[in-house]
């Protein structure tokens, strides 16, 4: 296998996220206490607390199941949460910490339940299934649902592998291509009656930030003329109820700004193969320009004229290469979309209201 | 100055020769520091009257790092050093050698006008931190204590392995005996085998173990036993042995062909 130079994802972030989306209140990183430490921060803005056990030198040599035993204690009578997860560090898993016993001890058997990741080693979804399987076991969900995550897991893995970063053994950041150009060149398409499928393929709780594209090109449609084909990942039935919400919302604000979707392609935790729904469904339609955002790099490439949108300046040249027009970032997509229940701008959304001449 | 390590299987004699080396050679007036490297901390228990000595990751649990304290007088004047470790089956011992030896502060002990400093240090090399003290600025070189029984020996080669991955230079062997046939030549024609050389060997002697029992070396207990020669002979050796070198690990196969042989 190619050893990969470019840092990536990892489980233990993952991890994080994936108890986030579960609602877990209290997330314990059994580490140091930089552990996981940009990831934490953003989440408690989401509303879970993170803490570590602060693992120190001396843990690590002695072990540190009563420093963890101590920290659930804690936390339980400073948040009184009702779900707690434990996730293994680097450090932890290193020295063998036996945590499962940890959480007996610490009489907290019922509210807290062990991810056994190591840390930072290995692809990021699998440490979104190892929490999975966890919360399975712990009652939080059912086996359906924990089977149809996986598969959306793996397949995101594969699309990585196949069109991410994680194609080439070291892969350039790159802003992108400059926005007003983009902004420019839609309006004018809809300023000539040009046709656009806007493809939102989001993951999760970044719609809030994506959804913000389809809803501005629409805006601009509204005053220009051209049509859109609207195709979001925006169900309301797939996932869990956190996910539901969030695709609530955002329907929502399109319904007040009277924006019709023409094709729902999966949930927001199935951009995997929602990208594929999407292209499915517009492959024998007619129009001038695909624009798609969120995860583009899981859409299938259709021979026309491609704008996409992604969330990584690590996406841009493996998204050039697959053969888009202009590739844009919104780099500021996961620290905008914590904590938040309706779209917020996006920096390609402003230029084109700004081109449009739109507030 | 010498700083030396000791390798070699577990129980096999590691303990008894370098805290009696220590005493014997202290006795003719070397400046001596034990370092005790095994989680178990008992190699300088002999040196102290049986008693255990705070270890250097315990006292640095306590926040106690300054390396006076951390290093105690003993039998004859040498000094002991227990690094310590986690209870069985926690932590990370490995880890643990890596920062005692780092609290420790070889720059400070080595300042100290020590004619040999040595290292006692568990089993075979388990992880990077047991091969801690061989590394470049600790032991100059290292001596493994072997019997001529095949899995004595076949731990030896899988140190002897560790030494050739790290580079590091082995000074010889020192046979313990077991007392089986031939003994000696087998322990002589695998040091040869891996290019190095038997220092001496020792003798099986119960008078070891009785003096342990009562937290004694042989020095202490029979001041006049000739087993005190023997150890201040491998002392002298070790301080004398200018022909250290890498040694070139050798194959299974070898090992029980030259052991079956020698029967
Ligand atoms: N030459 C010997 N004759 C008799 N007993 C010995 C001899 N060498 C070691 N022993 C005994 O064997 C046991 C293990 O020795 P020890 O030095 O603790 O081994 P190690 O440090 O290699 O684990 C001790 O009880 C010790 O007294
Ligand atoms: S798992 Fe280890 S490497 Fe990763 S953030 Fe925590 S401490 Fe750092
Ligand atoms: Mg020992």
């Amino acid at each position: 296998m190619m050893n990969i130079l470019t840092p990536r994802p990892n489980p233990i972030v993952a991890a994080l996220y994936t108890l986030r989306d579960l609602d877990v209140d209290v997330a314990v990183l059994h580490g140091p206490s930089g552990c996981g430490f940009r990831a934490a921060r953003l989440l408690e803005e989401d509303g879970m607390k993170v803490v570590t056990t602060s693992m120190s030198e001396e843990d690590l040599i002695f072990g540190a199941s009563d420093k963890l035993i101590e920290v659930l204690k804690e936390i339980d009578e400073l948040f009184s949460p009702k779900t707690i997860g434990v996730v293994g560090s680097c450090v932890s898993m290193i020295i063998g910490e036996n945590v499962k016993k940890a959480i007996i001890d610490s009489g907290l058997k019922d509210k807290a339940f062990f991810v056994e990741i190591h840390g930072c080693m290995g692809a990021n979804t699998r440490g979104a299934i190892e929490t999975l399987k966890a919360a399975m076991d712990f009652g939080l969900i059912d086996e359906n649902e924990f089977q149809r995550q996986e598969k959306m897991l793996l397949l995101a893995t594969e699309v990585e592998s196949n069109s991410g970063m994680a194609k080439s053994k070291y892969t350039r950041p790159s802003r992108g291509a400059d926005l007003r150009t983009v902004a420019e060149y839609i309006v004018n398409l809809l300023k000539d009656k040009k046709k656009i499928a806007v493809v939102l393929n989001a993951k999760k709780e970044t719609a809030y930030l994506f959804a913000d594209i389809p809803l501005a090109i629409n805006l601009a449609s509204k005053k220009y003329g051209g049509s859109i084909i609207n195709v979001c990942n925006l169900s309301k039935i797939v996932g869990l109820s956190r996910i539901k919400r969030y695709a609530g919302d955002i329907i929502n604000n399109y319904d007040s700004n009277g924006i019709t979707i023409d094709y729902i392609s999966g949930g927001l935790d199935e951009y995997p193969i929602a990208g594929k729904n999407a292209i499915e469904y517009l492959k024998d339609k007619d129009f001038d320009l695909l624009v798609a955002v969120g995860i583009p790099q899981a859409l299938p490439i259709l021979n026309k004229e491609s704008i996409a949108v992604t969330n990584g300046p690590r996406e841009v040249h493996p998204l050039e290469d697959a053969g888009y027009k202009y590739v844009t970032v919104e780099i500021a997509s996961h620290s905008t979309v914590m904590g938040i229940r309706d779209i917020v701008l996006s920096e390609l959304g402003e230029v084109i209201r700004d081109v449009a001449g739109i507030q | 100055m010498k700083q030396i390590a000791i390798y070699g299987k577990g129980g096999i004699g590691k303990s008894s020769i370098s805290s009696n080396l220590s005493v014997n050679l202290a006795s003719e007036g070397y400046e001596v520091l034990l370092i005790g490297c095994d989680p178990k901390s008992d190699s300088t228990i002999n040196l102290f009257g049986g008693r255990r000595i705070d270890t250097v990751l315990d006292l640095y649990k306590k926040g106690i790092t300054d390396p006076n304290k951390l290093i105690f007088d003993g039998y004859k004047g040498v000094k002991g050093v227990e690094v310590g470790g986690p209870a069985a089956g926690v932590g990370c011992a490995g880890r643990g050698i890596l920062v005692a030896l780092k609290t420790l502060n070889k720059d400070y002990y080595l300042e100290k006008g020590f004619d040999i400093v040595i290292y006692d240090v568990p089993g075979d090399v388990v992880c990077g931190g047991f091969a801690g003290p061989a590394r470049e600025g600790y032991a100059d070189e290292v001596y493994i204590v072997t019997s001529g029984e095949y899995l004595s020996i076949y731990a030896a080669n899988n140190i002897v392995k560790g030494l050739f991955n790290l580079n590091v230079k082995m000074g010889g062997i020192i046979g313990n005996m077991r007392n089986i046939v031939n003994e000696e030549q087998k322990i002589e024609s695998y040091a040869k085998e891996i290019g190095s050389q038997l220092i001496t060997a020792v003798e099986r002697n119960s008078k070891i173990h009785e003096s342990e029992i009562e937290g004694k070396t042989v020095l202490e207990k029979y001041p006049n036993d000739p087993l005190n020669l023997k150890f201040k002979e491998i002392g002298n050796k070790i301080l004398e042995n200018k022909k250290s070198k890498v040694p070139n690990p050798t194959t299974d196969e070898k090992i029980r062909s030259i052991l079956g042989g020698l029967y």
